[in-house]
């Protein structure tokens, strides 16, 4: 798999960051095929591609498989990451491109997109939070993969817009674009959210 | 990047998501930061998109529990063990000089007694087994979905004798199942006997990884 390049859009992380401890983790790899730092990296990354993977409707059964199929990247090509972007950039992108290009070919597949049920959400809940929840879940239904997966890695990882357009692979504006349209199908869905965001002018 | 200030509410809006998450580059947040505290649109927008990563942050997606993390590295790294035991052999294959080529063949016809043996028994449980999975599967995940018994993933040297390796499978009361994998794997099952005995699958691989027949052997997850 040919390495992604981000060299321009990514600074190299400071030394003591989260980043340079876990390149520190492939160059170990790299250098001496370790099996305690791949065992350690592996055990950082499992519960995030867990989550995005989920909310790319990879279903639960599959996404150990893609996230094996991403770690057997890692170990095999540990020695050709030039370090140009962020290692997450880097490894959360090759589980994108495993998940989608396994989505496409059909040979996972996707959890179902049946209708999201609105009678279910319980308009008598005292719990507010478990019904913002529920409506959420109802609008994140109703996004295309690409603007979830634009929505998870901005607000649940935390990446920033270009870290966001190399795990996406496509260009900026695109990812702005692509959570736009999420934003405005969500206000649809959210009633606060709608609420909230007052006239437009 | 350059000191540009744009003065458009349709960029400062775009750019909105980033100044929630905090990772709008310094050059970026003074505009959109400026343009916020005058712009009561973009202020109700970022307080909106504050209040949507919170709930994304606080839905409850599958979250796997650390054993599920274990067995899964397990088998990865059965995957990986298997194919790094298995390219010497294959670099024997194909080196060609006489004595080598000699010993390969000795390998592949017991591999092939073995595979016979192991394809009959595999057969059976095939039959046996409600086989309806159409998810994709590895190498390393085959023989763990129809599996009766503990068992072990073993990787045989090459200079290993069909004998030696009925011996040892008879001493340890292991019957193969499956293999030989594209990365000349195999997958024995532990006899009731065995386990009878006391014996299990990390302990039998614990001995029988020592034996100079074995080049690889490691419990299969269940």
């Amino acid at each position: 798999m040919a390495l992604k390049s981000v060299e321009s859009q990514s600074p190299r992380a400071p030394v003591g960051s989260p980043d340079a401890s876990e390149r520190e983790l492939l160059e170990r790899i790299a250098r001496s095929k370790d099996q305690v730092a791949f065992r350690t990296l592996y055990s950082s990354y499992y519960q995030r591609l867990s989550r995005l993977l989920a909310r790319m409707s990879v279903r639960r059964e599959d996404i150990e498989e893609v996230i094996n199929d991403t770690f057997w990247v890692v170990w095999t090509k540990a020695g050709e990451f030039r370090g140009a972007s962020q290692l997450s950039t880097w490894i959360i992108g090759i589980a994108y491109r495993r998940a989608l290009n396994a989505l496409r070919r059909a040979k996972i597949r996707p959890v179902s997109d049946e209708p999201f049920d609105e009678d279910s959400i319980s308009v008598m809940s005292t719990d507010a939070a478990e019904t913002d929840g529920q409506w959420l879940a109802l609008g994140l239904s109703r996004l295309p993969v690409e603007q979830r997966m634009a929505l998870e890695l901005t607000y649940t990882l935390g990446h920033s817009c270009e870290e966001v357009a190399a795990i996406l692979d496509c260009p900026v504006n695109t990812v702005k674009t692509r959570l736009f349209r999420a934003r405005e199908t969500l206000k649809l869905v959210l009633p606060d959210l709608a609420g909230m965001t007052g006239d437009k002018s | 990047m350059s000191s540009r200030i744009p003065d458009t509410h349709a960029e400062a809006w775009a750019l909105l998501p980033w100044l929630a998450n905090g990772r709008l580059p310094a050059t970026d947040r003074e505009w959109v930061e400026a343009h916020v505290a005058q712009c009561a649109e973009c202020r109700g927008e970022l307080d909106a998109q504050r209040r949507v990563a919170t709930q994304i942050n606080r839905e409850k997606l599958p979250d796997p529990a650390g054993t599920e993390e274990q067995r899964s590295f397990n088998k990865l790294w059965a995957r990986i063990e298997a194919s790094e035991s298995a390219a010497p052999s294959a670099s024997i294959a194909a080196g060609g000089s006489v004595s080598r080529s000699s010993r390969t063949l000795r390998w592949l016809a017991a591999a092939v007694v073995v595979q016979g043996f192991g394809l009959a028994l595999f057969g059976f449980n095939a039959l046996r087994s409600n086989h309806s999975d159409g998810g994709f599967v590895t190498v390393a995940d085959v023989p763990a979905q129809r599996l009766n018994a503990p068992a072990l993933r073993l990787v045989f040297s090459p200079e290993a004798s069909m004998a030696s390796i009925n011996t040892l499978l008879t001493h340890q009361g292991l019957s193969i199942v499956s293999g030989p994998g594209t990365s000349g794997n195999f997958t024995a099952e532990l006899s009731a006997e065995a386990q009878a005995s006391g014996a299990s699958a990390d302990s039998v691989a614990a001995v029988i990884s020592k034996d100079p027949n074995v080049t690889f052997a490691q419990p299969v997850a269940r």
